[in-house]
């Protein structure tokens, strides 16, 4: 009897097993593709993406190194090369906490509350990316240059603006501008807000209510949002074109830089810069990828 | 604590939530705030917590004789126990509890070593005495309810107000914590204010339930006189419905 | 007008702590911008929209940005329907791929496909005509008269061409097709599906009939951003373009030359020009979108 029981008990399991399956299968017939479209889809979405994505990519880095690392590295002996990477470093690191500071408090008040003309403060926090970069460093050169609105009395006080420092910064901070705020005000909005209502009823400020709730709970989207916008502001090209004067050791960013070098048939050094500018791309999507899995799970989570 | 509640009213643009309540809750008392969904039963609770203010010039809200109509959620730390609890994913249980001491002004501040017994002490009266180093991800819905209620309590609030607090729990779980609830209330003698829609629920933990509908009051009274004499067919039909 | 009282605090803080830096960065500046393109007066919009060289500039503009709008919505959509309905090896990291325009300098961008599409380039050597042939002739030992004879005139010129311009706005637009159909597609709720299957539906009448009209307001509008992030786009087409006045002249870059040669108001009024076009594209965007949402509303 025990025999019997033994070779029944895995077989009825197979016959329920294989019913599962049966049935898993005519489930998904219903809303899976047949071989051939999935075969077709992948084919040329794939191809697409080696192609427009990945051989650009890979030519970059097979350029830079045409030459061996030697040739690589000492690119980077050049003073104007070293020269554009600090200026970019500088540039970036007042761009990003200025639009840091701004994105938050966009997002607090975009999230949080309900007003009048949100809608349009909306539109105009996002216009900054559908504007051409080159439109916005025409603009600031029309606001600051010399035959610009305040461009005589800037001239004056001698104050340099364009083809400057300052005006490279504020190009980039224009171009930038939303990035912080457009990746952060979803994700509060998503979480809604009874977190904070729970540290307002246990006695905390606004100042602590956002630094010890909002500020956390937003972290990873928060991290998100700067890198981005860093990525952005160190590549910035079109907008910085036309307000810096393309002034070697003086005005001239990586991007700049790297056109410069590349017009000048100079390809080695051209894609050595080009490089890292590419590696700091790389190194976004791979922060982008693990900050959205982190901000989807305290998504889940809140969701409890 | 009391709380009088003077002709409170309250608009969301054009739609009419609360109509001219009033409405007394004397000291120590258990309350529940009975009505269907719709009814402005929640938002009565968050006017009284400070988390929304009533239409401007109807009206006041006293704690104890002051007002506080229009003063900030954060000023008048009444202790607000909401539906999903609302707990900081970020922190450990204990660093939930501890918040609103840690947020407190510099003189009033207890120091660190007091802020742990005091919330060790909240940990056992929950019942979770060894589940501070956890996250609130990590907990159970009762459990989490729990903690919700210590961390409210941790600040002394003078008032307790808990909003559908057995709403998102399973069956059993449900008729346990409402024991424990009472008997919760018995021990610390708290004036609190309940949202139910479950009359049940209402009747069997609360001193006095205030039906509301359609963002009026129908009907308050103790659980057997609303349950012998209901004033109108709606505190009839919803009891009954029931 | 009442006062309105806010629960959470912060609310005047946050909001004009916006609307100040909003106005410095971002309205100040086009005040300017206003301002300069009317001092020309009327005349110089009319001079600017009757120059030869602008409307070429344009023209090439609108259409490279078209045909790199439509060539974006196909394989767009094609990914995006693989990336939330496929799994493959490797789905994460080429979700994570799709952002890389957004990422990656456009600078790297235009000297990375300008070499990649040039004559002597890895894709220019295969496109250039006869292209095909000599890596036919090259891989094969004994070449069939015939195939080659076929295959010597095929090809086009890619870099320095319409062509090479459109190729690097395929590249720009591609993440916004994406990354506005990907959401669609993950809400489409399978019952839909299974139920035009059991209402006797094949797999490709369920996708015609019941997928497309889904996601058509969201892939036009998701078309319609790259399009306009098409039509400003500067750095990643300035090298492959080759910048010939007439016939490779993107838009952007004739503001540039302008610039350069001190025409400060016809750069001004062209820079106008295009922005209108950026506010009326946007604004015909926001409406497909809420088509759209009228559309996957549940």
């Amino acid at each position: 009897m025990a025999g019997i029981a033994q070779l029944n008990l895995p077989s009825g399991e197979d016959a329920t097993r294989a019913r599962i399956i049966a049935r898993n299968q005519l489930a998904r017939r219903a809303t899976s593709d047949p071989f051939w479209m999935k075969a077709i889809v992948l084919t040329l979405s794939l191809g697409f993406l080696f192609v427009f994505f990945v051989l650009p990519l890979a030519l970059v880095f097979q350029e830079a190194f045409r030459k061996g690392w030697e040739a690589y590295l000492k690119v980077f002996d050049d003073r104007a090369t070293t020269h554009s990477i600090w200026l970019t470093l500088q540039v970036a690191l007042i761009a990003v906490p200025l639009n840091t500071v701004f994105g938050l408090a966009a997002a607090w008040c975009v999230a949080h509350f309900r007003f009048r003309g949100k809608q349009l403060l909306s539109v105009l926090i996002e216009l900054p990316l559908w504007v051409s970069p080159v439109v916005a460093g025409l603009i600031y050169v029309l606001l600051f240059g010399r035959q610009g609105l305040l461009g005589p009395w800037l001239f004056e006080k001698d104050i340099k603006i364009i083809f400057a420092l300052p005006g490279i910064v504020l190009s980039t901070v224009f171009v930038t501008f939303p990035f912080v705020a457009r990746v952060v005000t979803p994700q509060l909005q998503a979480l809604g807000r009874a977190e904070e209502e729970a540290a307002l009823t246990l006695g905390a400020n606004g100042w602590s209510t956002f630094w010890r709730v909002t500020v956390p709970k937003i972290k990873w989207s928060l991290i998100y949002g700067i890198i981005l916008c860093n990525a952005r502001a160190m590549g910035e090209f079109g907008a910085v074109s036309v307000v810096s004067g393309h002034i070697r050791n003086q005005t001239n960013t990586m991007p700049l830089h790297i056109e410069v070098l590349y017009n000048e048939y100079q390809f080695v050094p051209a894609f050595a810069v080009a490089s890292l500018l590419a590696l700091l791309a790389l190194l976004t999507l791979v922060i982008k990828s693990a900050t959205t899995w982190f901000a989807d799970r305290a998504l889940r989570n809140a969701a409890l | 604590m009391s709380i009088k509640i003077d002709h409170i009213s309250k608009d969301f643009g054009k739609t009419n939530v609360l109509k001219n309540i009033s409405l007394q809750v004397e000291t120590g008392e258990l309350v529940a705030l009975l009505g269907p969904s719709g009814s402005g039963k929640t938002t009565l609770l968050r006017i009284i917590a400070g988390l929304e203010f009533p239409n401007e010039g109807e009206g006041a809200i006293t704690f104890h004789g002051s007002e506080v109509t229009f003063q900030s959620a954060y000023a008048r730390k009444a202790g607000f126990v909401f539906q999903h609890y609302a707990l900081f994913n970020h922190m450990t249980v204990a660093d939930n509890i501890a918040f609103g001491l840690k947020v407190m002004p510099r003189r009033s501040r207890p120091s660190s070593a007091r802020q742990k017994q005091i919330v060790q002490e909240l940990l056992e009266k929950i019942q979770l005495p060894e589940y501070g180093r956890r996250f609130p991800t990590q907990l159970s819905g009762g459990q989490r309810q729990r903690v919700a209620l210590a961390r409210a309590l941790a600040v002394n609030p003078q008032v307790l107000l808990l909003d559908e607090p057995f709403g998102a729990l399973d069956a059993k779980v449900r008729k346990e914590l409402r024991r424990w609830l009472r008997e919760f209330h018995d021990s610390i003698k708290l004036t609190t204010l309940f949202v139910t829609h479950d009359q049940d629920e209402a009747f069997e933990l609360a001193d006095r339930v205030v039906i509301l509908g359609d963002g009026e009051i129908q009907q308050i009274g103790k659980p057997d006189e609303l349950r012998d004499k209901p004033v109108n067919e709606f505190v009839a039909d919803f009891i009954e419905v029931e | 007008m009442p006062r309105t009282r806010h629960v959470l605090p912060g609310f005047r803080l946050s909001l004009g702590y916006t609307i100040t830096y909003l106005s410095i960065i971002v309205l100040a500046p086009f005040a300017a911008l206003a301002w300069k393109s009317s001092k020309g007066g009327v005349e110089i919009f009319t001079s600017t929209l009757t120059d030869k060289r602008v409307l070429a500039s344009l023209e090439l503009s609108f259409t490279t940005s078209f045909y790199a709008a439509l060539v974006c919505g196909f394989f767009g959509v094609l990914t995006a329907w693989a990336l939330e309905r496929y799994s493959f090896p490797g789905r994460r990291i080429l979700d994570a791929m799709v952002d890389l325009p957004f990422a990656l300098p456009t600078a790297v961008a235009g000297i990375a496909l300008c070499t990649l599409y040039a004559p002597n380039g890895w894709l220019g050597k295969i496109l250039s005509p006869g292209g095909l042939k000599n890596l036919y002739v090259s891989w094969v030992e004994t070449p069939n008269q015939w195939l080659v004879n076929l295959l010597e005139p095929i090809g086009f010129k890619a870099a320095y061409s319409s062509t090479g311009i459109t190729i690097a706005l395929i590249f720009i637009g591609f993440p916004f097709v994406v990354r506005t159909v990907q959401p669609i597609i993950q809400g489409l709720s399978l019952e839909v599906e299974e139920a035009a299957a059991c209402l006797g539906a094949n797999r490709w009448q369920t996708f015609w009939r019941v997928i497309f009209p889904t996601i058509l307001p969201g892939t036009l509008a998701g078309m319609t951003l790259a399009f306009g992030r098409a039509v400003g786009e500067y750095g990643s087409v300035v090298f492959i373009s080759g910048n010939m006045p007439f016939k490779t002249e993107i838009a952007p870059l004739l503001i540039v030359s302008r610039l350069e040669q001190y025409n400060y108001n016809g750069a001004a009024a062209l820079g106008f020009i295009l922005l209108v076009i950026s506010f009326l594209i946007l604004l015909f965007s926001n409406l497909l979108q809420a088509w759209n949402n009228k559309r996957t509303a549940r």
